[in-house]
């Protein structure tokens, strides 16, 4: 059975332990050995790369170059961590000259970026090396059509030539828990994660008129891959009901959890108390 | 109204006039010969960027306009924007530019030459900087409590931060916060 190195990152180990669970525990049901990677920290979010892009370049560059010495691809939970592994991946192929300069800097440790291995989303591993079919197998509780939109993140998206992420990848995986996807018109918009440390009330705009375009179309859940899109929609929701009396409602599940539930694992299996807005109603969805 | 003798007021302009003698012809080739600004001057203003940010009608310089200063050599006021640095980096403006300029790549590649030239950086993102070279990481485990009942570790297996801290020293982070 595939092997993975599994990334962390930071955010969804601290953040989101019921995200990193489910996922192991999905991965787990379909055979995916994921191996925690050892001696790596954090990506650095694009923060780092805004103002420190030589850093952020050597920091992932040395990920990548440990995950190469078994060579198992790199499996991630977080967009956060896929943009930017896949990001200074993308960048190094194309630039021989920046390799050999972040390559001197890894020498030290012994290491080196060769471009080996891929880097790749949860989700979309599971997606193609499971297969739908495989999966569809092991659904024995599925929803009964509950509306779920997907929030699938920018960096899970774009840019589309470094991420080669397909969007119907999501849907299928949805579809497949018996849910049924919402449309929405605003499906490819950013959650605002990026700018809310330096422009809190734009992230909040931001995270509003996703909420709204999802309510809008009749939406009853929502999915993300992502523990910052996660933020921005399940916690900021808390926070709007506080400062703005908007309510919107609108339960934020991480994707394992989803597919995890259909999968007959339990409530606490999943970590869905540790969802924000409280998220059991979907539990009344599953048919026994 | 017909034409009459009427004193013509100033031309209404929706920007304000450019200081000619303040441009810097050399900004668009540094731009240009940073990571992906290769396509920067193949831009031909047609504004598709701007009509796909979600957020430029906040923005007083909207996408097509940066990238016009850029090409026009306003340096001071680009790397001075605020907008550089409120760039969601959501890629919707790249993704959708006819002309393959790599615009919210662009954007990372400003923030950078701001960085180094001394203009000012959001301190929310210098405290980000801080916290990298510092701890390693933007997020450390806390309740580790939670991740206990869930059956997991409760420190996150594998972690190690010294390198990170290590290598961001060396580099411009270290250079913008210091170290410890």
């Amino acid at each position: 059975m595939p092997t993975y190195n599994l990334y962390m990152g930071c955010s969804v180990p601290a953040n989101y332990p019921n995200y990193e669970a489910a996922m192991l525990r999905v991965a787990k049901a379909f055979d995916m050995e994921l191996e925690y990677m050892e001696d790596v920290a954090c990506c650095g979010s694009p923060n780092l790369r805004a103002f420190d892009y030589f850093g952020w370049l050597v920091v992932n560059a040395r990920t990548i170059a440990i995950g190469e010495k078994n060579g198992n691809d790199i499996v991630t939970p977080c967009n956060g961590c896929f943009g930017s592994l896949k990001d200074v991946l993308y960048h190094l192929k194309h630039d021989d000259e920046m390799r050999k300069e972040v390559n001197d800097e890894l020498k030290e440790e012994g290491l080196e970026l060769k471009g080996t291995i891929k880097v790749r989303h949860f989700v979309e591993a599971l997606y193609t090396d499971i297969g739908i079919d495989a999966i569809r197998a092991k659904v024995t509780n599925p929803l009964d059509g509950a509306e779920i939109a997907i929030h699938y993140g920018c960096h899970l998206l774009r840019p589309e030539d470094v991420t080669e992420f397909n969007p119907e990848v999501l849907k299928e995986l949805i579809r497949v828990t018996g849910a049924k996807v919402t449309e929405y018109p605003l499906w490819k918009q950013c959650c605002g994660a990026t700018v809310l440390p330096v422009n809190e009330p734009l992230a909040i705009r931001l995270a509003r008129d996703k909420l709204n375009s999802i309510k809008t179309a009749g939406a009853e859940f929502i999915t993300v891959v992502c523990p910052a899109c996660g933020n921005q929609l399940d916690l900021q929701q808390l926070g709007m009901k506080e400062s703005y009396g908007e309510e919107y409602d609108l339960p934020v599940l991480l994707y394992p959890q989803i597919l995890g539930l259909a999968m007959g694992m339990s409530e606490d299996e999943v970590g869905l108390n540790m969802n924000r807005v409280p998220a059991q109603g979907i539990l009344e969805h599953l048919v026994e | 109204m017909a034409e009459t003798d009427e004193k013509a007021s100033p031309p209404v302009t929706l920007v304000d006039p450019i200081d000619m003698s303040k441009l810097d012809p050399s900004f668009r080739d540094d731009v240009k010969s940073m990571p992906n600004g290769e396509e920067l001057t193949a831009c031909f203003a047609c504004s598709t960027c701007t009509a796909a940010c979600p957020i430029a009608n906040q923005w007083d310089f909207k996408p097509h306009q940066l990238i016009r200063m850029i090409l026009l050599g306003m340096r001071e006021e680009v790397l001075s924007s605020r907008e550089i640095w409120e760039c969601l980096t959501c890629f919707e403006c790249q993704e959708r530019c006819p002309q393959n300029v790599r615009v919210t790549d662009i954007f990372f590649d400003c923030k950078n030459l701001a960085a180094e030239e001394g203009y000012e950086v959001p301190e929310n993102v210098l405290v980000l900087g801080k916290e990298l070279v510092d701890k390693g990481q933007l997020y450390v485990v806390t309740a580790d409590w939670e991740r206990e009942d869930l059956d997991l570790e409760p420190e996150v297996p594998g972690l190690s931060v010294e390198e990170v801290e290590k290598i961001l020293k060396k580099t411009r982070t270290g250079r913008l916060v210091g170290g410890e």
